[in-house]
């Protein structure tokens, strides 16, 4: 087979893990999957960006037995109503899956975005840091 | 790629005339787009994705006050990291704000300052957020200190916090580079 075999890395970023997930272009079927406690043992470092490039040179590998040679990324942060932008793993993991070999087609940003969803959660004086 | 940054800021990112972003846009091999009214600004990456994903952070951190000179190493580096702490969240009214900032930012800047040599990461107060730049290991020292700050922790403690947290990081460097 010479046509190019080419998936998506589903990229979820939180302030607490990272979770990537390569499927094929139809985004049904998975090849690979990898989280932030696969590869540490502590979970604060789950969501690390040192953890997420771990993370990616694994999957990437996984992807790359399969024979995929290039992914488009989505990024995912939590989204609705907590945070909108992805945590630090999200970055680190897109450079280490370039890194790693794989070919990086177009970076989306998929956070579902609420048209006005529920309420937060904090009391009336918001989350007091 | 899309992002918005205050009007006033938008006459930082291009420079005097074009100077900064075309600086960028040549440095990068992306085009920048600038809507001046609205102040969005779009940015398309012509062979590599990974450049504009940097190029965005280094939009946001001007459009959060850095300088240029001061945001530029983003393009260079691949481990610093942007982090952005939205403080209207967290502070209701506006003098609270005020307050808070001024306690942020010290008497001349001096906290500021502090937190920047003791963590290493770089700290902007703009507007309604405070913004943090650096490896990961600074920014979460810093925004340790600004939380603490936040909840009301006395600038002393808050120092010796840094302080204690500089000489684990000396430490690291140290184990790292001596080979031990």
């Amino acid at each position: 087979m010479t046509e190019e075999k080419w998936g998506i890395a589903h990229i979820f970023a939180s302030f607490n893990n990272t979770i990537i997930t390569i499927t094929d272009l139809t985004g049904a079927e998975t090849l690979a999957k990898i989280s932030g406690g696969m590869v540490v043992k502590a979970a604060r470092d789950e969501s690390s960006p040192y953890t997420a490039m771990q993370m990616a040179m694994k999957v990437a590998d996984a992807a790359k037995d399969k024979g995929i040679v290039g992914v488009h990324v989505r990024v995912r942060a939590p989204g609705g109503n907590k945070q909108r932008s992805p945590g630090p793993g999200a970055q680190a993991a897109i450079r280490a899956l370039a890194r790693a070999g794989l070919r990086i087609g177009r970076i989306e940003d998929v956070t579902p975005i609420p048209h006005d969803g529920t309420k937060p959660k904090g009391g009336k004086r918001g989350r007091r840091v | 790629m899309e992002i918005k940054i205050p009007e006033e800021r938008i006459g930082v990112l291009v420079g005097p005339n074009g100077s900064m972003k075309n600086l960028i846009e040549e440095r990068t091999r992306t085009k920048i787009d600038i809507d001046s009214d609205s102040g969005a600004v779009h940015i398309a990456a012509f062979d590599d994705p990974l450049l504009a994903l940097r190029v965005m952070d280094l939009v946001k951190a001007i459009g959060r006050g850095f300088s240029p000179e001061r945001a530029l190493p983003l393009l260079d580096d691949d481990m610093l990291m942007v982090e952005i702490l939205d403080l209207s969240k967290i502070v209701g009214t506006k003098r609270d704000m005020a307050r808070v900032k001024g306690r942020i930012i010290g008497k001349e800047g001096r906290t500021r300052e502090i937190m920047e040599r003791l963590s290493g990461a770089k700290i902007s107060v703009y507007g309604k957020t405070v913004t943090l730049m650096g490896y990961p290991e600074q920014i979460r020292i810093s925004r340790g200190a600004i939380e603490m700050l936040l909840d009301g922790a006395p600038h002393g403690n808050v120092y010796s916090f840094l302080e204690r947290k500089h000489q684990d990081l000396v430490r690291e460097e140290l184990k790292n580079t001596g080979g031990l």
